[in-house]
């Protein structure tokens, strides 16, 4: 019973803790590239939504798949349409968690490793992956680039544009986080 | 050991805690009023048309054909159900000058004695339906003209082809265009339209009402059953005196058909009633009826071309 008061020492120590070290990012750049030889197909969305504890290394991301802007308007379209199922999927999201803590009161750049789940279309699926931060006044960017393979997702491309679509497309992240007010 | 133990539970029901505490953090952005893309493949359900217009520097390429008679007096396996025929046939381009208007210019044969038509069209998105259901409805707007340069009937002044002047080959059409995607699966159409044509067989009408329904319902992710029906408000003396002097009896023209995407073309299979292609045309003279196996096999492909600046 000499544990109670620590439960709740603790409890409330985190959540104090948690909101000062929660960081969030509302415009992250989201983009994904997919590159045969008849066709580059690329997808930008500039509206991705992030949020990372700095002390425990916890990170979320997320983004509408109906954000995504092509250059070919049918493109998108299909992409909602036949590809994503955006209705039923609207979102896209990852889950994961850094190999360190990210230290907001001295500026860096370092590399961290990030595991966690990525869920596109309804799948989800462990990732692993590394992400480039650096810490600047109490602001932190995180990049990071990593390889989806379409199939794992269950998305399905038909054999008449097989040759137009890539089996692994490249997704690439550029966030800006500021500490939550 | 026993503590350190319960500490490390605690600690790890603190990381799923804080998972979701981050999730609260998360402002998920919406796009504000986000509209409704894709209610329909394509510009057209069989006959009619549907709420969608054609990209900003998409060009859109579509052929329609129309076969004889599958059953009936005329069809059968002495003309290959319909195979030896056909009725009609459309060449249309449609390009988008924004993501809202296009421009549209085709060739069709014409199903009736008013032959070797030409169209002009314009076709804007007025509303775009919102997935939050702040506006319900889409509404896109259709005019067009239709020319007929058949040579003119100089024997028979009754005919529809006794062209006095240039002015006699005009036919307009306009319509409303009310569109509603229900879910993912299923979209519905309602088309209040206007026909106008310049010079008409005589005692037909020059102007005539109509309304248009359609629908569609994906079966799978790229094949859908489409339907339409078109419902023209006849003047009763006018439609009795061509039943019983002219000896042509009009009928509702039906679409039914399965329509193929396959990025950046679509396909439509259909079979209808409907001899034209042309809304001058199917609206104001379907002739052939579906319960005398007066309906035929059909089809329509459409291609899609980027232009522009990539």
């Amino acid at each position: 019973m000499k544990l109670f008061p620590v439960i709740i020492l603790l409890t409330l120590c985190h959540q104090s803790l948690i909101a000062q070290n929660v960081l969030i990012s509302n415009k992250a750049a989201v983009s994904f590239f997919s590159s045969t030889i008849v066709e580059d197909i690329e997808g930008k969305s500039a509206v991705g939504s992030s949020a990372i504890d700095a002390k425990t290394g916890d990170i979320i991301f997320k983004v509408p798949n109906t954000s995504f802007q092509f250059k070919k308007k049918l493109m998108q379209e299909h992409f909602n349409e036949n590809y994503m199922e955006s209705e039923k999927y609207p979102f896209s999201e990852f889950k994961g968690k850094l190999d360190r803590p990210i230290d907001l009161n001295s500026n860096g750049t370092y590399r961290a490793n990030v595991v966690g789940k990525l869920t596109v279309h309804g799948v989800t699926k462990d990732y692993k992956t590394t992400a480039d931060i650096s810490v600047n006044n109490g602001t932190m960017t995180a990049k990071s680039v990593f390889k989806v393979k379409v199939a794992d997702h269950n998305i399905k491309i038909p054999t008449l544009v097989f040759k137009n679509i890539a089996e692994i497309v490249e997704v690439r992240i550029n966030a800006l986080y500021q500490p939550k007010k | 050991m026993k503590k350190t133990i319960t500490l490390a539970l605690l600690f790890s029901a603190f990381y799923s805690y804080g998972q979701v505490e981050l999730e609260q953090a998360l402002s998920t952005n919406t796009n504000g009023h986000e509209k409704v893309s894709a209610t329909f493949k394509s510009t057209r359900l069989i006959n009619g048309h549907t709420n969608e217009t054609i990209h900003k520097n998409e060009l859109d390429f579509k052929v329609d054909h129309r076969f004889g008679d599958i059953a009936g007096s005329n069809g059968g396996l002495r003309q290959f159900f319909g195979l030896d025929n056909s009725t009609d046939i459309r060449i249309g381009f449609e390009y988008g000058l924004s993501d809202k208007l296009t421009i549209g210019l085709a060739r069709a044969k014409g199903a009736t004695t008013v032959q070797q038509l030409y169209e002009g069209s314009l076709k804007y998105k007025l509303l775009e339906q919102t997935v939050d259901g702040h506006v319900p409805v889409a509404i896109t707007l259709f005019g067009s003209n239709t020319i007929a340069a058949v040579r003119a009937n100089r024997e028979d002044p009754t005919s529809a082809t006794a062209y006095e002047n240039f002015g006699d080959r005009m036919n307009y059409v306009a319509q409303m265009i009310i569109a509603r995607k229900f879910n993912s699966n299923f979209s519905f159409v309602l088309s209040p339209t206007y026909v106008h044509r310049n010079f008409t067989v005589f005692r037909d009408q020059n102007d005539l009402f109509a309304i248009g329904a359609g629908g569609r319902a994906k079966l799978s992710k790229r094949m859908a059953l489409v339907i339409d029906y078109f419902l023209p408000f006849r003047n009763d003396e006018d439609k009795a005196y061509l039943e019983q002097v002219g000896n042509r009896k009009f009928y509702n023209p039906l679409g039914v058909g399965l329509e193929i995407e396959t990025g950046g073309h679509v396909f439509h299979l259909n079979f209808t009633n409907a001899t034209a292609i042309q809304e001058v045309q199917y609206i104001t003279e379907t002739t052939s009826s579906w319960t005398k196996g007066q309906y035929r096999w059909g089809f329509g492909i459409s291609r899609r071309f980027t232009l522009g600046k990539e």
